[in-house]
C-alpha cells in the first residue's frame, strides 16, 4: 500500500461526511434537539390552532413571526452540533483515531462541517414544516409564498453554516468537548444577546452579531425598516432606543463573513494543533 | 516497492516552558523486523511515535517514514502507516464493523475487500461481536478494535505505543502471536514497558532515557553484552543455603525465594554459570536453573542506572 492507493480527498471527505453524519444522527443530543423542536412546534401550533388565532395578520405576517424565532433555535443547535467538532479530538481519544490516518485536517474538517450542516439544517427543515403545516391551516396551501419560502431556507442554511463556523471556530480553543459547547452557546447567544441590548441605547448597528444577521431569513416574509428609533423619558431623562434591522443582503453578507472567517481561522489552528495529552 | 522503513534524524521537541521532552534523536530501521522503543515513564517514547504520526511536530530535526518527510508531507507519509498511539478511541456510536471499515475506507479500500479483510481481522483477533456500538466495549475489547484498525489494508509501517496495554493474559498472546507473524513482512516499531514482550517480539531495541537515545542495537547483541547476574535454582528436595554458598568463590551471594527455590547472584559469566550449575548438581536433584531477570531487563536497568555509560550502538 503506498500514496498512490489512496483515494483522492474527494473521496475522503465523502466517506467523513458519511460517517460523521452516521455519528450525528445516533447521537443522543440530535434526539433531544428533534424532541425539542418538535415539542415546542406542536405546543404553538397547538395553542394557535386550540384557540382557532394564529397571531398574524396574514400569511406572510405568520410566516416572519414564526421564522424570526429560526435565529435562536439555529444558534442552539448549531453551538451543540458543532461545538465539540475540533476538540473531540484533542479532548478524547477519538483525535488518536482519525488524526494518524492518512487524511488532510482540512478534508475531515470540511467533512465534519458538512455533516453538522446536514444535521442541523435537518432539525431546522422540521421547524419549517410545522411552520409551513400552521401556515397552510390557517391560510390555505394556495396562500404560501413558495418563492419567499424557498429563499428563506436558503438563507436560513447560510446562516446554519455561519453558526457551525463559529461553533467549529470556538471548539477549536478548547479540550473539553462539553465546555467548548457550553462557551459556544454562551458566545453566540448570550453574549451577543447582551452586546446587541447594550447597543440598543447607542446608535450603533450591531453588524458583527450573527444573531442579528440572523433575522433575514424572517425579513424575506415581511420587510422591516431598518432603523427605528423611540424616544423615552426615564427619570425626566430622554433615552434614544435604536432598533436596528438588517437588510436582507446586509444579513446574508454578515453570514458568509463568519463562514469564511470562522472555517479558514479554524481550518488553520485544527492544522497547527498538537496532541499533547 | 522498496523496503518499509523508519528514520529521525536529530529530532527533538520542546514542550512550553523549555521541557525538554526529546534530545536530538537519530535512528534509521529498515525493512520487516520489530524494533522494541524502551524507556521509564516520560523517556519521550509516546513524543517520538506522535512526531511519527504528525500528532506534533518537532522542534527540530526530521521524521521519515518510508523516506517521506512526515511534517512536510503528512498525508503521503502516513499511507502506508497502521499506528496506535496512547488510548485511540473509535465513535462510541459506531459498531465494531464501521469502526474498521470507516478506517479501510479513508485508506482506499473497497466495500467488497474491506468485508473480506473484516473477516481476516477477525478471526485473528477475536474481535467484538462486529454490530456491538464501540461505545458499549472494554478498554481490552476497544484496544482490539484499534489494533484491527490500524491493520486493515495492510499497512507496511506498525507504529504502536504500549500495544498490549489494558489487556487481559489471553489477550496479550493474541498480539503478540499476531506482532510476532507480522513482523516477517512489515516493519514494526513498538513502545513497551513489558520486557517479556519486547525479548519475545523485537530483534531489535532502542532505549531512551530522559529524552535521548541511550542504546541502540540488536537484541542478541544486548543480550551478549548485558548477561543476567543472578540465577534461581531449584532443587526436587531442600538445600541448605550454607551449601550453595560452599561451592566456591563464584557464588557472590544467595538467598531464599520459594521451599526448594534460591537466588545466586554471580559476575554473569557464561563459564561461572556452568561452573555453578556443575556444583549445584552435586548437591541434589536440580530441577530448575535460569536467569533470574530477563536480559532485557538489566540491560534496561544498567543502562538506565548508568544515564547511558554502559550504552552501546546508541
Amino acid at each position: 500500500m503506498d500514496v498512490s492507493d489512496l483515494p483522492p480527498d474527494s473521496v475522503q471527505w465523502w466517506t467523513v461526511v458519511r460517517r460523521q453524519l452516521q455519528f450525528y444522527l445516533r447521537t443522543w443530543r440530535f434526539v433531544g434537539l428533534l424532541l425539542f423542536i418538535l415539542a415546542v412546534s406542536f405546543a404553538t401550533l397547538g395553542f394557535q390552532i386550540a384557540y382557532h388565532n394564529s397571531g398574524a395578520s396574514g400569511v406572510g405576517n405568520y410566516l416572519y413571526g414564526a421564522v424570526e424565532s429560526v435565529a435562536t433555535f439555529g444558534v442552539i443547535i448549531g453551538a451543540f452540533m458543532g461545538g465539540d467538532a475540533i476538540a473531540m479530538d484533542f479532548g478524547t481519544g477519538t483525535g488518536y483515531y482519525v488524526l494518524v490516518l492518512p487524511v488532510r485536517r482540512i478534508v475531515l474538517l470540511l467533512g465534519r462541517y458538512t455533516a453538522a450542516f446536514l444535521a442541523t439544517f435537518a432539525l431546522a427543515l422540521v421547524y419549517y414544516a410545522m411552520v409551513l403545516t400552521g401556515a397552510t391551516w390557517f391560510y390555505g396551501i394556495s396562500s404560501i409564498p413558495w418563492s419567499d419560502l424557498v429563499a428563506s431556507l436558503g438563507i436560513t442554511a447560510l446562516f446554519v453554516l455561519a453558526v457551525l463556523a463559529a461553533a467549529f471556530l470556538f471548539s477549536a480553543f478548547f479540550r473539553s468537548p462539553a465546555i467548548s459547547i457550553v462557551v459556544t452557546i454562551l458566545i453566540l447567544f448570550l453574549a451577543f444577546d447582551i452586546v446587541d441590548g447594550v447597543l440598543s441605547v447607542t446608535s450603533i448597528e450591531p453588524w458583527f452579531s450573527l444573531l442579528y444577521a440572523g433575522q433575514a431569513s424572517a425579513l424575506v416574509f415581511q420587510g422591516q425598516p431598518h432603523l427605528t428609533v423611540t424616544h423615552l423619558m426615564a427619570g425626566g431623562r430622554s433615552i434614544t432606543i435604536s432598533a436596528w434591522t438588517p437588510y436582507i443582503w446586509e444579513g446574508i453578507a454578515i453570514m458568509l463573513g463568519y463562514i469564511v472567517v470562522c472555517l479558514a481561522l479554524s481550518a488553520v489552528i485544527y492544522e497547527a494543533k498538537e496532541s499533547k495529552g | 516497492m522498496s523496503s518499509p522503513s523508519i528514520e529521525v534524524q536529530d529530532l527533538t521537541k520542546r514542550f512550553s516552558l523549555g521541557r525538554v521532552a526529546l534530545e536530538g534523536a537519530s535512528f534509521r530501521f529498515e525493512g520487516p523486523g520489530a524494533v522494541g522503543y524502551l524507556g521509564p515513564n516520560g523517556a519521550g517514547k509516546t513524543t517520538t511515535l506522535k512526531l511519527l504520526t504528525g500528532l506534533l511536530r518537532p522542534t527540530r530535526g526530521t521524521a521519515r517514514i518510508n523516506d517521506i518527510g512526515v511534517t512536510q508531507s503528512r498525508r503521503q507519509a502516513l499511507a502506508d502507516v497502521g499506528a496506535i498511539i496512547e488510548s485511540p478511541e473509535p465513535y462510541p456510536s459506531q459498531t465494531v464493523a464501521e469502526a474498521i471499515e470507516m478506517v479501510g475506507e479513508l485508506r482506499g479500500g473497497r466495500r467488497g475487500h474491506l468485508a473480506e479483510d473484516l473477516g481476516e481481522l477477525n478471526t485473528q483477533l477475536d474481535l467484538p461481536p462486529l454490530d456491538q456500538r464501540c461505545g458499549r466495549l472494554s478498554k481490552g475489547q476497544r484496544q482490539r478494535v484499534s489494533i484491527a484498525a490500524s491493520l486493515i489494508r495492510d499497512p507496511r509501517v506498525i507504529i504502536l505505543d504500549e500495544p498490549t496495554n489494558g489487556l487481559d493474559p489471553k489477550e496479550r498472546i493474541l498480539i503478540r502471536n499476531l506482532l510476532i507473524d507480522l513482523k516477517k513482512d512489515h516493519l514494526i516499531l513498538m513502545s513497551s514497558h513489558l520486557m517479556q514482550e519486547v525479548t519475545e517480539i523485537c530483534d531489535q531495541v532502542i532505549f531512551l532515557n530522559q529524552g535521548r537515545v541511550v542504546l541502540k542495537d540488536t537484541v542478541e547483541n544486548v543480550s551478549t553484552r548485558f548477561q543476567s547476574r543472578a540465577v534461581d535454582v531449584e532443587f526436587a528436595e531442600p538445600v541448605h543455603i550454607d551449601r550453595i554458598k560452599a561451592i566456591g568463590p563464584l557464588v557472590q551471594d544467595v538467598s531464599v525465594v520459594g521451599v526448594r527455590r534460591y537466588r545466586i547472584t554471580f559476575d554473569g559469566s557464561t563459564t561461572a554459570r556452568a561452573e555453578i550449575l556443575r556444583g549445584l548438581v552435586g548437591l541434589g536433584p536440580v530441577i530448575a536453573y535460569q536467569s533470574a531477570s530477563l536480559v532485557l531487563e538489566d540491560a534496561y536497568l544498567a543502562v538506565m542506572q548508568d544515564d547511558g555509560t554502559n550504552a552501546i550502538g546508541a
